[in-house]
């Protein structure tokens, strides 16, 4: 955009100071200079020769004006120095003109630009700020409804989505300074490339706000590292989906929840940023129910499974323990079933509550299956009293869980009949039911209640399958 | 004002919603016949299910209340039971 | 054709039939609803065919009428 010579001032009617200095304008004018004056929204206002109609609000959004007077010196073509508002000894510099505005007082501050007001910012954007955000448009068809449309394109999960629109994409994006069209990965099982613009469009379906977005970002980045096996995990027959855990600064700061019913519904950081993640695999990737995803029963923790957790107890958070300080943010991808509970209202010390979990530990997938499924194991702040009187960390915890969860090698296998040939070890006594690091313990819940939860993995793990991924979050 | 979306998807299937896949051959289905309901439809469809019938194509008749509405829905619901395929007639 | 659309989104694969001067009518409305079902068309007027007219146009339709339903060899 070619700037007109000389003085440049962008006003607004609707503004006191503006009208306070428009004399000035003229006068400037009549002093030889040439003037050119942006007005925003009464064309007949300013009193100078040279007028452009700025309704538009184009010349305001291009010269970045934020508030109104501002007086702007141009110099072959070039801005040179600008005043902010009505200052008599900042604009007698910038014309030069030494008496300039002598009968005003010596200061006025503006108003606000309409070309900043809420909701214009991000329209004229859009419409002049060469805006890219890398994806087909699909217009509504006249005689139908936004929502429903998205339901007739087979983008939703079976709940309503925010419809995805050009503003609404824009705004998420401000949220994180990744550009849009940076690929983090190929999403499977279509081999998709999963942009951060993609990204954004399935958050804002979920209801996510933009301050989410960085969660979401580092989750997607987790969930297409090759070692989690998203492929896999999508496709299962198994019950499992992703299940994302939130350490860090961030939590507070977006509002998640890691206290009262943190793995259920109510809170909009927690399920909107673990639908965006099973969106992203939905649409962007194509796993979907009966076609790639073969699972036999799913379970509602694949409308999104996100929580946060309470990083105010003796233990070390999950994200201290997979490398990240407690001062940053990350997120953990782990592949998960639906929580099973584990009740016990009498262990005040922590052997018998070990044992407690140890019972239902040694019964996941199947009693008699050992090495199958990784698990987490979410501690309630009771349970968690039990084990911070006593002085245990996570890792004696883990360490008593895995000796408490053998089960007899003799009897190994699925079948009922106990008979029939199996893998089985001659002689074996007993076998850990979990891997080496294969129980992860978090803490999380709300005060009252004595019980904790059990989230088991998926059946393939390892090299076989999937491991846990943590990534940082970055803005 | 039209409302724009954008994308969401591996943008791998065309941007129009595509009618879904038709059966390779009717042996064994039911084709469903629905008269919206304008004058001389029916005699049209009387003779349509005649000669699919005499072909051994099972035929199903149904018949919505206007034609200026769409099928109330309790009709989609018994059409979308009872049939394989559809055929809607007659607008002139 | 807002019939065939809702049935299509239930599994019913299908296509109607309309005269000749519907034709632009339907384009129109599956831009309007962006969808473009199979559709057959007859020759116009309808209203004051008789019955062994209509009959005749029914005959002549059928190949088609099963092309609406049925994938094409």
């Amino acid at each position: 955009m070619q700037l007109p010579e000389g003085i440049i001032a962008v006003v607004k009617q609707d503004c006191p100071t503006c009208v306070l200095v428009d004399p000035v304008l003229k006068e400037i004018e009549a002093q030889g200079l040439p003037v050119t004056v942006y007005v925003q929204d009464e064309p007949d206002f300013p009193s100078v020769a040279r007028v452009v109609d700025d309704r538009a609000l184009e010349h305001s959004f291009r010269l970045d004006i934020e508030t109104v007077p501002t007086l702007i010196r141009v110099t072959d073509g070039r801005e040179e120095a600008r005043a902010i508002g009505w200052a008599r000894a900042e604009w007698q510099a910038l014309t030069g003109l030494v008496t300039l505005g002598a009968a005003l007082p010596e200061q006025r501050p503006g108003c606000g630009s309409k070309s900043v007001e809420p909701g214009i910012a991000e329209r004229l954007a859009l419409r002049y700020g060469d805006v890219v955000m890398p994806a087909r448009r699909l217009d509504v068809p006249p005689l139908e409804d936004d929502v429903e449309f998205c339901f007739e394109r087979g983008w939703s999960d079976g709940l309503p989505l925010v419809p995805p629109t050009e503003e609404r994409v824009y705004r998420m994006l401000q949220g994180t300074t990744h550009k849009p069209d940076e690929v983090l990965g190929l999403a499977p099982p279509n081999h998709a490339e999963c942009t951060v613009a993609k990204v954004a469009i399935n958050a804002v379906m979920a209801g996510c706000k933009p301050e989410y977005l960085p969660v979401v970002i580092a989750a997607v980045e987790a969930a297409l590292d090759p070692a989690f096996c998203l492929h896999g995990l999508l496709a299962t027959t198994w019950f499992s989906g992703p299940m994302v855990v939130v350490n860090g600064p961030v939590r507070g700061a977006i509002g998640m929840n890691w206290r009262g019913n943190v793995l259920g519904q109510g809170n909009r950081a927690n399920l909107t940023i673990g639908r965006a993640l099973q969106l992203v695999v939905r649409n962007v990737g194509g796993g979907r129910p009966q076609e790639a995803d073969q699972s036999t029963f799913g379970t509602p923790a694949k409308l999104g499974f996100c929580f946060a957790e309470d990083e105010a107890t003796p233990w070390t958070t999950l994200g201290e323990d997979r490398g990240v300080p407690r001062e940053r943010s990350a997120v953990t991808v782990f592949s998960a079933d639906g929580p099973i509970g584990v009740a016990d209202q009498k262990s005040r010390t922590p052997e018998p509550l070990v044992d407690s979990l140890a019972g239902t530990l040694r019964a996941i997938n199947h009693y008699r299956l050992a090495n199958a499924a990784d698990v987490v194991i979410v501690v309630g702040p009771e349970h968690g009293r039990v084990f911070d009187e006593a002085g245990w960390s996570k890792a004696d915890v883990a360490g008593a869980l895995h000796a408490a969860t053998r089960i007899d090698g003799h009897d190994l296998g699925m079948g009922t009949d106990k008979d029939a040939p199996s893998a089985r070890p001659q002689g074996a006594g007993t076998l850990p039911k979990f891997r080496e690091g294969g129980i992860h313990l978090v803490r999380a819940g709300g005060d009252a209640g004595m019980f904790s939860a059990i989230i088991p993995g998926w059946l393939m793990k390892g090299s076989l399958g999937t491991d846990p991924v943590t990534r940082e979050v970055s803005t | 004002m039209t409302t724009t979306l954008l994308d969401p998807t591996g943008e791998l299937a065309p941007l129009e919603r595509q009618p879904i896949a038709k059966p390779a051959t009717l042996d064994g289905l039911t084709v469903g016949l629905l008269d919206i309901s304008k004058a001389r439809g029916d005699v049209f469809l009387d003779r349509l299910d005649a000669l699919l019938s005499a072909r051994g194509v099972r035929v199903r008749r149904y018949k919505k209340p206007t034609f200026t509405r769409p099928a109330p829905i309790p009709l989609i619901q018994q059409i979308a039971a009872e049939v394989d395929v559809v055929v809607e007639a007659l607008a002139d | 054709m807002q019939d065939i659309r809702e049935l299509d989104g239930r599994g019913i694969p299908g296509g109607y039939i309309a005269s000749e001067v519907f034709r632009t009518a339907a384009l129109t409305q599956g831009e309007a609803v962006g969808f473009h079902p199979d559709s057959l068309f007859v020759a116009h007027p309808i209203q004051d065919r008789t019955d062994a007219e209509m009959q005749a146009l029914a005959e002549g339709a059928l190949e088609d009428v099963l092309d609406l339903v049925r994938r094409r060899e």
